[in-house]
């Protein structure tokens, strides 16, 4: 990268923290600005081992509910209640995960497959087939995207979610065929209709077990014969016709495409001249580090909006504040909702929207609402100790905010002798809510 | 929330789990709504009370002159002189007094004896019928959820208060939409001068940001023009109920979430239909006082969130349709409350309503493994108040339903 001007560093820093991360904790973006943009994404797209990621993950144990009592039953209601139990804990372990996560970059990248493979526990409904997915995305978050998407294949969770388990020889079932195609290898557009018919019979014969997500492969419900897909006539494994899929030129486009939308810019389209030689090998890491390494990491163009997800995540970060053990974190969890963005429940299977759509007067309202909410757990001690007058820059270097327009820092300023009122104003300014 | 993927996640879900798949909205959405194209006045509304757990329908409207409901029900029945006549044989229940009002006014229906054949004894399932109005319960929509389906799309056709879609709102195609209840936080004094100070204009800011700000200053705009109708919400703990109710499902703030629909239809929200419900009725014991304390919960939440509409003239085209999964059985059981059962009456209240009694009172004398006859098809009501009330054919609704409530509404 060329030597870069200190304008051009800090926002290459700043996006590097909120987008590949989940934004900085207290003090880390300061040094990074010294340190300087090279030298903080070398040390942030440094590979962690698998050990490591093991003792980074909060501990969590989800048990298999087994078979349903019938319905009306006391013994069902009970049953019920655990399920919830369960969808919530699990949905705190991952937020906790997010906060605390030394490896922002596999966190953000887990984040990302799921919203690039969007399963929801809507219709699942048992947290353990979804615990189980989230643990595949953080195991390939970076790894290779051949071996992500036939682990995926495996899932019981999105077989579910996808009606992998109605999809027999006897009546083809063509939503996971389709779906694998238009929206986590290919593309829409760039396939045939014969070829999602060939797909989803090379895909028939699997079964789930709801409750716990256990996928097997019944041979009576597979049809073997051999089909034309993507102009190839034979007889198909589904490992072959994934490896077909992932090899494709469009293959390489569509995840650069979905890379880019999620980090760079959810308006601009992703450029058509991006060389894509560091992902040939399908290796994920060297995509994503290509990316960030790419000029358009201080392009001024490409604002992006914090998704609910993301703004609070990087709020808890900066606040020390763990979700599981917030004072309401159900109340927190009820603002997510009206948010519109849990973990765990996409709202569809194309995943989160991004940009305008979090920038409704509502959200506004509830943005406001949560900021109240968690800031009763914060201890601003530290900016309290900071002097009036640094106060709103302060704010700026621990938020990782590339810069106050006037009319925000202006707006601080008012409050500044009040540090929960100028916090509160921070996180919900458009810098901040917006990131530049 | 994006209504078109929405209904790609609906065929996708095949309606199973689609609860959250719901729009949520918040009432800025629906306040702006109000504003911007609001619903023309005379344009006829329907309100859902669903009654979650299994109303006691003898104890709502008392067969008082009968003898046998005082020697099957020793412990949990009304003197006659306590319950409000409504004739020489039945009266309401003694908590009920504002709608014995409204019934004095000519504005109430009360349809007795209403189920279906063949009653399901199970909360579940005998909810499934009434809000799917099917028999079988593989269907998955509901019947007012398919009343959307059959209108132009627009998420705040249909609204359900809290946040939880019920299974009545799910349409083959499109759903109605949720509000969750307590979201009314707009912003005042320092903080909304304060939030004003950060959305004005500033320069060389990216198109995102510069929208960012606008949305700051919409919901100042918002909560200025319409907070003289939204604001100070009614207190949520006044009416929870501490009652042995069991819960099978339902809210527990009626009179909150109608206070909510209330201000919300006077500002002219261009909803057509609400949802709104009250749990706690599944009184297998110790019923007379829970049973009495949750329908008068009804009776004074409706009958206020009536006279809230007179000022603004939309309780005129208001009607508010109150009904439970099922009755319960006649004789009370030995905890002095009684099992779940099968018909009950159905209440329909409001200015276009042809007071009085339709569909026969089930006899005492002529019960089946100890319940009431069904006399009425619950979806005769409901064929009667999609034709009277929605304007809409109820055939492809009902599945070719025939029968209605002749003269259940007014000639307007």
């Amino acid at each position: 990268m060329a030597k870069l001007s200190s304008d051009q560093e800090r926002l290459a820093i700043s996006r590097l923290f909120h987008r590949y991360g989940f934004g900085p904790k207290p003090g880390e973006f300061e040094r990074a600005i010294k340190a300087g943009y090279e030298v903080t994404k070398e040390s942030f797209f440094a590979k962690p081992t698998a050990e490591q990621l093991t003792s980074d993950l909060a501990p969590i144990t989800i048990d298999d509910l087994g078979p349903r009592p019938t319905p009306g039953t006391f013994a069902n209601t009970e049953y019920q209640i655990k399920q919830r139990a369960q969808i919530k804990e699990m949905t705190l372990w991952w937020l906790d995960q997010m906060v605390t996560t030394d490896y922002s970059l596999n966190e953000k990248m887990t984040w990302f497959w799921h919203g690039h493979w969007a399963t929801s526990i809507e219709k699942l409904n048992y947290a353990l087939p979804m615990y189980k997915q989230n643990l595949t995305f953080r195991n390939n978050a970076l790894g290779n995207f051949s071996t992500l998407s036939k682990a995926m294949y495996d899932d019981g969770a999105l077989q579910y979610w996808l009606d992998g388990q109605e999809n027999t020889a006897k009546a083809p079932n063509e939503n996971l065929s389709r779906e694998f195609m238009e929206l986590f290898t290919l593309g829409v557009g760039r396939y045939t209709e014969e070829d999602v018919k060939a797909l989803a019979r090379v895909f028939t014969g699997i079964q789930v077990q709801r409750t716990n997500g256990v996928v097997a492969f019944n041979p009576r419900r597979h049809d073997n014969s051999a089909v034309t897909f993507l102009g190839t006539t034979q007889v198909f494994s589904e490992d072959q016709a994934i490896d077909l899929l992932v090899a494709r030129d469009e293959s390489s486009r569509f995840i650069y495409e979905r890379l880019w939308y999620r980090h760079m810019s959810s308006t601009e389209e992703f450029p058509a001249s991006y060389r894509r030689d560091a992902f040939a090998s399908r290796d994920i890491h060297s995509a994503v580090k290509d990316l960030a390494s790419s000029p358009y990491m201080y392009s001024p163009q490409l604002a992006m909006v914090k998704s609910p997800i993301e703004w609070f995540v990087a709020l808890c970060r900066v606040l020390n504040i763990t979700p599981s053990t917030a004072k309401n974190s159900s109340a927190i969890l009820g603002s997510l909702q009206k948010l519109s963005q849990v973990p765990f429940a996409p709202p569809n299977v194309g995943g989160w929207p991004a940009g305008e759509l979090w920038l409704t007067s509502a959200s506004a309202q509830f943005r406001l609402t949560l900021s109240q909410a968690l800031l009763k757990n914060a201890n601003l001690a530290d900016l309290k100790k900071v002097a009036l007058n640094q106060r709103v820059k302060y704010l700026q270097d621990l938020l990782g905010v590339y810069q106050w327009s006037k009319r925000t820092s202006d707006a601080l300023t008012i409050a500044r002798n009040e540090p929960e009122r100028l916090f509160l104003l921070a996180i919900n300014s458009p810098e901040y809510v917006v990131g530049a | 929330m994006d209504t078109l993927s929405r209904r790609k996640f609906l065929a996708l879900s095949g309606g199973a789990g689609v609860a959250a798949a719901a729009n949520i909205l918040s009432v800025t959405d629906i306040a702006e709504a109000a504003i911007t194209r609001p619903l023309p006045s005379g344009t006829p509304i329907l309100v859902v009370v669903t009654l979650y757990g299994g109303n006691d329908g003898l104890n709502t409207v008392v067969p008082y002159s009968d003898s046998l409901y005082y020697s099957l029900r020793p412990d949990i029945s009304y003197a006659p002189d306590k319950v409000l006549p409504l004739d020489s044989s039945l009266g309401l229940n003694p908590a009920m007094g504002a709608i014995k009002n409204l019934w004095d006014k000519k504005k109430v229906a009360i349809i007795r004896g209403v189920g279906y054949p063949n009653s399901d004894h199970s909360h579940f399932a005998s909810m499934a019928i009434w809000q799917s109005a099917e028999r079988t319960q593989t269907t998955k929509s509901g019947w007012l959820g398919r009343w959307v389906d059959s209108q132009p799309e627009d998420p705040l056709l249909a609204i359900n208060l809290g946040s939880i879609l019920p299974p009545l709102l799910v349409g083959k195609k499109r759903s109605g939409s949720v509000l969750p209840l307590g979201g009314l936080i707009t912003p005042v004094g320092s903080l909304a001068r304060d939030c004003s100070r950060l959305s004005l204009p500033a320069q060389g800011e990216n198109p995102l940001a510069a929208r960012a700000a606008t949305s700051l200053r919409n919901l100042l705009n918002i909560s200025e023009s319409v907070s003289p109708i939204l604001k100070a919400l009614a207190p949520a703990a006044t009416d929870l109920p501490t009652v042995n109710g069991g819960n099978a499902g339902g809210d527990n703030n009626l009179s909150q979430q109608l206070d909510v629909v209330a201000k919300l239809v006077t500002a002219g929200a261009p909803t057509r239909v609400w949802a709104v419900s009250l749990g706690g009725f599944d009184t297998h014991a110790n019923e007379a006082n829970a049973q009495s304390e949750l329908i008068g919960i009804v009776s004074n939440s409706v009958a206020r969130f009536l006279n809230q509409l007179e000022p603004s003239g939309r309780s005129k085209d208001v009607t508010v349709l109150i009904y439970s999964e099922f009755g319960r059985r006649v004789a009370a059981n030995a905890s002095a409350g009684t099992d779940h059962g099968t018909s009950g009456p159905v209440f329909v209240i409001g200015d276009r309503v042809q007071g009085g009694f339709f569909g026969e009172q089930p006899s005492l004398n002529n019960l089946y493994k100890g319940d009431l006859a069904v006399t009425t098809d619950f979806r005769d009501i409901y064929a009667t108040l999609l034709e009277d009330v929605l304007k809409t054919p109820a055939g492809q609704i009902l599945n070719g339903w025939k029968g209605r409530i002749t003269s259940l509404l007014r000639k307007q």
